[in-house]
């Protein structure tokens, strides 16, 4: 009990920052230095441009070259599995409608 | 906060959401069994069960909200409660998902004969992972590059370019579950196609699950930093997406190098 007190009482003053010394530098975590995220947040944009602009080659040269048609598999006693009817019909909610 | 209060611990009011989200989870099992049963009016159950786990969560985030941001109840000492709360979260999240990525490997490192020994099972058709795949990975990285620009903007106080950085995230998750859709639609095979096809739904599925609510969670957060919600020394929920949304990029790259790729050729 006293300690928890005790810890009570010092976490309360650590919290508050009451107890520091005035001629100590304030204590900040390294990410939250003001300079350093300005100058993280202008790199971070730039990372993200050079991520989209990537990603937009990418896409063009995707969709431009067209998809390939499958041929309908054999029917394989693993393939359509159906054990039971769903409660909505024949076909299961995300497949392709084939008929 | 309230003049008398000595302490610096946010002491809640009762309030009706625990109960009433219990009653929605109990509609929703119950609902859920008697629908995939076909018991008569158990679509009913199961619809009124999920609006009312939907109501619950709306209006108790609102409720949190309120606390946190216009009543001051969360101070220092109060964030280390749901700080330290998203760890296990976050990481019974990856346990969850590490199931399927165990469910596929299980299946694929030793194929049965049933599916002709060999994997892809003999009969499947898999998708090109150099195709849709490898465009959607570098798509999702980028937007943890944008979530990462928002945090810095947010910290260095630059209000309005952390909305702007939100937007390109939240812009770049729509864009992956696009063409996720896509890739779902132009697919040769089903979920019921084989051991390849249940593990490959399962595990992608369910990361598409996690992006969409990661994507509202980033929303949320957008919509939070453009009222001036979020502030430089306080952006716990902010905080809490960004690790979601750094959990979720990956296990898309776990994805994609064992199930696309791997899994795939």
């Amino acid at each position: 009990m006293a300690t928890a007190l005790v810890r009570s009482g010092l976490l309360r003053t650590a919290l508050r920052g009451g107890a520091r010394n005035p001629a100590a530098p304030n204590r900040n975590f390294a990410s939250s230095a003001h300079h350093d995220d300005a100058y993280e947040t202008a790199k971070w944009e730039k990372i993200t441009y050079l991520g989209i602009a990537t990603c937009t080659v990418l896409a063009i040269y995707n969709l431009s070259k067209g998809h390939p048609h499958h041929d309908e598999p054999p029917a394989y006693p693993y393939m359509h599995i159906r054990n039971k009817e769903f409660p909505w019909g024949p076909d299961g909610l995300f497949e392709r409608k084939h008929h | 906060m309230i003049e008398s209060q000595r302490h610096s611990y946010h002491l809640v009011d009762p309030s009706p959401w625990p109960i009433s989200g219990s009653l929605g989870a109990l509609a929703t099992t119950v609902g859920g069994v008697m629908y995939m049963h076909s018991f008569q009016g158990g679509a009913t159950l199961l619809s009124l069960g999920l609006l009312f786990i939907l109501y619950t969560m709306f209006v108790w985030w609102r409720d949190v909200l309120r606390e946190s941001t216009l009543e001051g109840h969360h101070t220092k000492v109060v964030q280390l409660g749901p700080r330290y709360g998203s760890i296990p979260f976050i990481v019974s999240e990856v346990m969850f998902l590490f199931a399927f990525f165990r469910a596929s490997s299980h299946s694929s490192l030793a194929p049965t004969v049933e599916i002709g020994g060999i994997w892809p099972p003999k009969g499947i058709e898999v998708l090109d992972p150099r195709e849709i795949p490898f465009l959607n990975t570098p798509i999702l990285l980028s937007s943890g590059a944008a979530v990462t620009w928002a945090h810095h903007a947010i910290l260095a106080g630059k209000e309005k370019r952390a909305v702007y950085a939100l937007v390109a995230t939240v812009s770049l998750a729509l864009v992956f579950t696009g063409f996720q859709g896509m890739e779902y639609y132009q697919a040769p095979f089903t979920i019921s196609d084989s051991i390849y096809g249940s593990t490959f739904f399962l595990a992608t599925g369910f990361h598409g699950f996690h992006v969409i609510i990661g994507t509202l969670f980033l929303i949320i957060c957008g919509i939070r930093q453009y009222l001036g919600h979020l502030t430089k020394e306080h952006h716990v929920g902010f905080e809490a997406a960004a690790w979601y949304w750094h959990f979720v990029d990956v296990v898309r790259l776990f994805l994609f190098v064992s199930i696309y790729w791997w899994g795939g050729i």
